[in-house]
């Protein structure tokens, strides 16, 4: 009969009525987000050994990251994403060694200007010139100490041969 | 004294029909339709070059921007061949990975291709439901990869991670309702009476001209073909499951239209058995041992996958460094797009976009 498959059409979405309300409420209600969520991007800036790892894993150079040596550690000063290239596919989350970088859960990185878009997850000044001299020394120091220490057990293993 | 000309109309490409940016010129003899040439390019990237500025792996998020309606499938293509190129053997417990995960992509795809043809032809409840259970489908992804469209899943050597702990009741959720749903897709847009009339016998596509112009996908099993790359030539481990290659009759836009319903219902059966077998495996890893900086030897490497579209094949040359020199991406909707002028002419303006729709064509795929 022309028709039947009209109603039974008809009849599918009518079966709709009685099944519970998915919609949720966005603003008010968060919808609830899955472990692996790709969101924003935390780093846990001192688990972080500034490889630059993420930087060279990155496919668009979204991560731009400033170092200076102190005491021959590397400390991080800057640590940008200009998250407008960002690709999300999170080929830097996994290349961290120390699991340093990670997700938020959050989703809402839309901004109303330009310049606050870039992610900025460090920005820190570099230690002055005086800080870092006296760092450096201290660490020569170290080494000179722990340099004489091991000449002086060395010497002493030696003698007692 | 009367006179009638040719008449010239844009189609496109903002129109919502050609979804996405393809623009069609339409010659037109009053209705009808005299030539149809489409204008492809709108939303070209230059996928192919960039990946040549980029590392083997990094190439992979961008796979994922060609045909955005079934991302691990592209993934899956450009890794078998970098694979294949390095003669790299993956674990056994990703293959089952990579096979659900691309099973339910294919899915999704033809969720989409199904529920916008309805919409192509006026019928907007057909589009919700299968929108519904590719919506499921994306939360199921997003909890794999973590992404919902762009899932950049797949490395180089096995998976990113293996599948989550919450991720197996979902899909036994899902594949429980699966078969009811087709059904109701089946009820709400295969059986109407006015979908018949605007598809069936419209755009014949004959299997001689399919085959002439290397139409694939379920454009060219539509026309009575049974070639499926998943049959015909196994890659990974497709032999090990048990299904069937739908395949039309007639060669019209229902008959191509049908073929992704069945499809959807067999992928459903490979998701059930690799899903069984999964389980059975003992835990282990997803990922082979491979250098972390990837140098595959000098040479070319051709390998063709059955896409959601058709055949998606890459075409990779390594001149032995980290990058990639070339890249070239055979993409199906391309490809099967060539075939539109052909279908078109002799039917009326409003059967152009009950073709289209037909391809089944995607415009990231399409521009690259």
């Amino acid at each position: 009969m022309f028709g039947s498959g009209l109603l039974k059409g008809l009849a599918i979405t009518w079966k709709e009525m009685l099944t519970p309300k998915v919609t949720i409420q966005y603003p008010d209600e968060i919808y609830s987000l899955p472990d692996r969520f790709h969101g924003r991007f935390k780093l846990d800036k001192d688990a972080c050994i500034s490889c630059g790892m993420c930087v060279r894993a990155c496919p668009n150079n979204v991560i731009k990251m400033e170092t200076e040596t102190v005491a021959r550690k590397k400390r991080l000063l800057k640590y940008v994403m200009d998250i407008k290239y960002c690709l999300f596919c999170g080929f830097c989350v996994e290349s961290c060694p120390k699991n340093a970088l990670g997700y938020e859960k959050d989703f809402e990185l839309a901004q109303y200007k330009l310049d606050k878009v870039p992610l900025v997850l460090v920005d820190e000044e570099p230690l002055p010139p005086e800080e870092k001299e006296r760092l450096e020394a201290e660490a020569a120091q170290k080494i000179a100490a722990a340099k004489a220490k091991k000449e002086a057990s060395g010497g002493k293993d030696k003698g007692g041969e | 004294m009367l006179r009638t000309e040719e008449f010239t109309l844009n189609m496109g490409p903002q129109h919502p029909a050609t979804h996405g940016v393809l623009r069609l010129i339409l010659h037109l003899d009053g209705e009808t339709i005299v030539k149809v040439e489409p204008v492809v390019g709108y939303l070209h990237r230059g996928i192919e070059k960039l990946a040549e500025a980029r590392t083997y792996t990094q190439v992979i998020p961008y796979t994922d921007r060609l045909d955005y309606l079934a991302a691990m499938l592209n993934n899956l293509g450009y890794v078998q061949a970098v694979e294949k190129l390095m003669g790299i053997e993956i674990p056994e417990r990703a293959e089952y990975i990579r096979i659900i995960v691309s099973e339910m992509s294919r899915i999704a795809s033809h969720c989409i291709a199904v529920g916008t043809y309805a919409l192509d032809l006026g019928g907007f409840t057909g589009f919700m439901y299968p929108f519904r259970e590719r919506e499921k489908l994306m939360d199921m992804f997003e909890m794999i990869s973590g992404s919902r469209m762009t899932h950049s899943y797949m490395r180089i050597g096995g998976v990113a991670a293996d599948l989550p702990e919450e991720f197996y009741p979902a899909i036994k959720k899902f594949l429980k309702e699966f078969p009811s749903c087709v059904d109701e897709y089946d009820g709400l847009i295969t059986g109407n009476e006015i979908f018949q009339a605007r598809t069936k016998g419209v755009g014949v596509l004959s299997q001689e001209k399919a085959v002439q112009y290397s139409i694939s996908g379920p454009t060219l099993r539509g026309s009575g073909v049974n070639y499926d790359l998943r049959k015909a030539r196994p890659y990974g481990i497709y032999d090990r499951f048990d299904f069937e290659v739908p395949v039309g009759e007639k060669g019209d836009c229902f008959d191509r239209y049908y073929c992704r319903i069945q499809e959807m219902r067999q992928s459903h059966r490979i998701i059930e058995q690799a899903l069984e077998q999964l389980e059975e495996l003992p835990g282990g890893p997803v990922m082979a041992k491979v250098p972390k900086v990837l140098k595959p030897p000098k040479g070319e490497v051709y390998h063709e996958i059955e896409g959601a579209k058709g055949i998606l094949g890459y075409y990779v040359v390594s001149d032995g460094t980290t990058k990639p020199y070339r890249v070239h991406i055979r993409r199906p909707s391309f490809i099967n797009l060539d075939l539109l002028d052909e279908m078109c002419r002799g039917w009326k303006i409003a059967d152009v976009v009950a073709i289209l729709g037909s391809i089944d064509i995607v415009l990231g795929e399409v521009d690259c």
